[in-house]
C-alpha cells in the first residue's frame, strides 16, 4: 500500500511545486481553480478532473475535497485528496456559515466533546494523518474551534 | 449531526466516511497517491445537532437548517456554487474573464501554515514552487490565486495572522485572464497511438503516419484528447465491435471523439450527447475538422435528470448551437445497435436504464470511466440489463461491456 510513495520518495523525482486547492468531489472542471492553478504549470487538466471525479464519487456530489497536488519537473504529477478542513466541519456540526468576527469575544455557537471526537476520527482517517493520536487530533480541533468563536462543552 | 459525507447509496451502514482506494500507479505519467482510510468505518454513531447561538449573534444562525445549507464558508472560498456542472456549463465559459494571481513572500517554515490559511480565507488555490529551489534564502514565494473581486488585502491579513505569522507578509497582485491558462493547456497534447493504425491527433499537430486513421481532436474544455486510458478502452472496444453501418450512440460525448472514430472505423451513424454544452460546442467543431457531416453526427445536449425532455432545450447561448430538439433522440431511443459512455460511476449507476434503454435488444453497450475498484458495482448493476459482461482493463481504469438483454 504505501510502496508507491516510497518507490516516489526514494525516485526523489525533482518537484517542481505544490500546489494546494479545494475542489468539489465528482466535481472538478477545466475551470476556476482547477485550470488557473494546473495549467500554469500545463499539467493534464483533463486527466486530473477525470482521476479526480472518479476518485471521489464516493464522496456527497460537491463536498469541497482539500486536494494537495505535487507537480513534477517532468510535467508528470500526483495528487493526494483529504477530506474537508476541519472548519469547514466544525461549521456543518454548529450549523453557521461563518466564523466569528470576534473569536474569544462573542462566540457564534457551541459543540460537544462529542462532535470533536467524531470530526477526529473523520480526519485521522485522511492520508498523513493516521499516525496522529486521537488526543492530539482532538486539541487541534478545539483550537481550531475557537479560533472560529466556536465553544467546546463537555456536554449540551 | 455531522454531516454525512458519503452518499447514502446501497451500503447497508450509515457511514461518515470511507477509505480510500489503496494507492497504485496508473501509468508512468500519472502516479497518484491515496492512502486508504483508517481501520474499519465509523459506528453510526448520529449526533443530535446541538448548535446555540450566543444572544450577541443573529439568530439565524442556531437553526438547525444550518446544517443543510452546505459548504457556506468553503463555498465562499472556492465559488463552489459557479462550479456546480449545471450552473457553469449553462453559463458557457468566458474565455475573457479574468482572475487574480497574488505572489506572496513569506518565510520557509511558514510556507505550508500559511498556504492552508489562504485557501481557509479565499483563495481558491495556493502554489508553493519548490522550496529545494529556492536556495538558502529564508523566504519563499507562493502563489495564490483569487477569483476577481475578491478582497484579497483583508484574505491576506486574516489568513496571516490565523496562520500565528509575527510579520505581514509582502505581496503583490496581478490580474490573468482565463485564456491564458486554457492555451497553455491545449499545449500539453500531442499525438497518441491508440491502437496499430489509428491515432488520435491534435488540431495543432502533424500526423506522425499519415497513412493511419487519424482522428483530428480539438480538445477545448471537453473530455477526450485520445490520451486518457478511458478513452482507449473504448476505442479498442469500437475496434471490436464496429463491423460497418452501425448506429451508434455516444453518451457523455465530451470532444466527441468516441462518436467520430465509430463512424471512421464505418459505423453509418454516430449520435453523440452530453449534459455539457462546452462538450457540445467541442464535438460539432471536432466532426467537421474530421471531414464529417453534422448528418452523420448529430450532437444534443441534454438535461441532467436521467430522462431527456422531449421538450427544446432552452439552454442555447450561441446561435451557431444548433437548437436542440431532443424529439429526434427521444424517438431514437432502443435503436442503437453500440452505446458507449465514458463518464462516471454514479451517474452509470443512476441512468443505467437510460443508458441501456437507448440499445436496441441484443444492442451491446460499453460503459468506462470507472476504477477498476469500482467495476464490481457496475457489474451488479447492469447484469440485470445486460448478458455476456466482459471487463478490460488499462492502467487502473476499467471498462464494461455486454449486450442488452432481449
Amino acid at each position: 500500500m504505501m510502496a508507491a510513495t516510497l518507490k516516489d520518495a526514494a525516485a526523489r523525482k525533482p518537484v517542481l511545486a505544490t500546489i494546494r486547492l479545494i475542489v468539489p468531489a465528482g466535481a472538478a472542471r477545466p475551470a476556476p481553480p482547477v485550470g488557473p492553478a494546473l495549467g500554469f504549470y500545463r499539467l493534464n487538466l483533463m486527466a486530473f478532473c477525470k482521476d479526480f471525479n472518479a476518485r471521489t464519487q464516493k464522496y456527497k456530489a460537491d463536498t469541497p475535497m482539500q486536494v494537495t497536488l505535487t507537480a513534477y519537473k517532468d510535467s508528470t504529477f500526483e495528487f493526494v485528496v483529504k477530506s474537508p478542513s476541519v472548519s469547514w466541519f466544525l461549521k456543518k456540526a454548529a450549523g453557521i456559515e461563518t466564523a466569528s468576527s470576534r473569536p474569544g469575544h462573542s462566540n457564534v455557537s457551541s459543540l460537544t466533546l462529542r462532535h470533536v471526537y467524531e470530526i477526529a476520527k473523520l480526519k485521522q482517517a485522511d492520508p498523513f494523518c493516521k499516525h496522529m493520536s486521537l488526543e492530539a487530533l482532538c486539541k487541534s480541533i478545539i483550537g481550531t474551534a475557537n479560533s472560529m468563536g466556536i465553544e467546546i462543552v463537555k456536554d449540551l | 449531526m455531522l454531516p454525512s459525507l458519503v452518499r447514502a447509496s446501497h451500503a447497508p451502514l450509515r457511514r461518515l466516511i470511507s477509505s480510500f482506494s489503496s494507492p497504485r500507479a496508473l501509468s508512468p505519467r500519472l502516479p497518484y497517491v491515496i492512502s486508504s482510510g483508517g481501520a474499519g468505518s465509523l459506528p453510526p454513531l448520529i449526533l443530535p445537532l446541538c448548535a446555540f447561538s450566543s444572544p450577541s449573534r443573529d439568530s439565524a444562525c442556531g437553526s438547525s437548517r444550518g446544517a443543510q445549507r452546505g459548504m457556506g464558508f468553503c463555498a465562499r472560498a472556492v465559488d463552489v456554487s459557479d462550479e456546480a456542472p449545471s450552473t457553469s456549463a449553462a453559463a458557457g465559459y468566458d474565455l475573457s474573464a479574468p482572475y487574480l494571481s497574488v505572489r506572496i513572500r513569506c518565510l520557509k517554515q511558514d510556507a505550508e501554515v500559511l498556504s492552508e490559511a489562504l485557501l481557509c480565507f479565499g483563495a481558491t488555490s495556493v502554489t508553493v514552487d519548490d522550496i529545494a529551489d529556492a536556495g538558502n534564502l529564508d523566504e519563499i514565494s507562493i502563489t495564490s490565486i483569487y477569483a476577481d473581486g475578491e478582497d484579497v488585502n483583508s484574505s491576506v491579513s486574516s489568513a496571516a495572522s490565523s496562520a500565528g505569522l509575527n510579520y505581514s507578509p509582502v505581496y503583490e497582485i496581478s490580474v490573468g485572464k482565463q485564456c491564458d491558462w486554457v492555451a497553455t493547456m491545449q499545449e500539453t497534447y500531442e499525438p497518441t497511438e491508440v491502437a496499430d493504425g489509428l491515432w488520435v491527433v491534435p488540431k495543432w499537430g502533424t500526423p506522425p503516419d499519415p497513412q493511419a486513421t487519424n482522428i483530428i481532436i480539438n480538445p477545448g474544455l471537453a473530455f477526450g484528447a485520445g490520451e486518457h486510458p478511458t478513452t482507449k478502452l473504448c476505442l479498442h472496444f469500437l475496434l471490436e465491435v464496429i463491423k460497418g453501418g452501425e448506429h451508434v450512440l455516444d453518451y457523455g460525448t465530451g470532444t466527441g471523439v468516441l462518436g467520430i472514430a465509430a463512424l471512421k472505423m464505418g459505423a453509418a451513424v454516430a449520435t453523440g450527447i452530453d449534459i455539457d454544452p462546452q462538450a457540445i460546442i467541442s464535438a460539432s467543431e471536432n466532426l467537421l475538422l474530421n471531414g464529417l457531416h453534422p448528418n452523420q453526427m448529430p450532437v444534443y445536449l441534454v438535461s441532467t435528470s436521467a430522462q431527456p425532455s422531449s421538450l427544446p432545450n432552452p439552454v442555447d447561448e450561441s446561435g451557431e448551437n444548433k437548437l436542440i430538439n431532443n424529439l429526434d433522440l427521444e424517438s431514437s431511443r432502443g435503436t442503437y445497435d453500440v452505446v458507449a459512455a465514458n463518464i462516471l460511476l454514479n451517474p452509470l449507476l443512476e441512468l443505467v436504464e437510460d443508458i441501456v434503454g437507448y440499445a436496441k435488444a441484443g444492442g451491446i453497450v460499453a460503459v468506462s470511466g470507472i476504477l477498476v475498484e469500482q467495476v464490481p458495482k457496475v457489474k451488479q448493476i447492469y447484469s440485470t440489463y445486460l448478458d455476456s459482461i466482459l471487463v478490460s482493463e488499462m492502467d487502473g481504469w476499467a471498462c464494461l461491456q455486454g449486450t442488452r438483454r432481449v
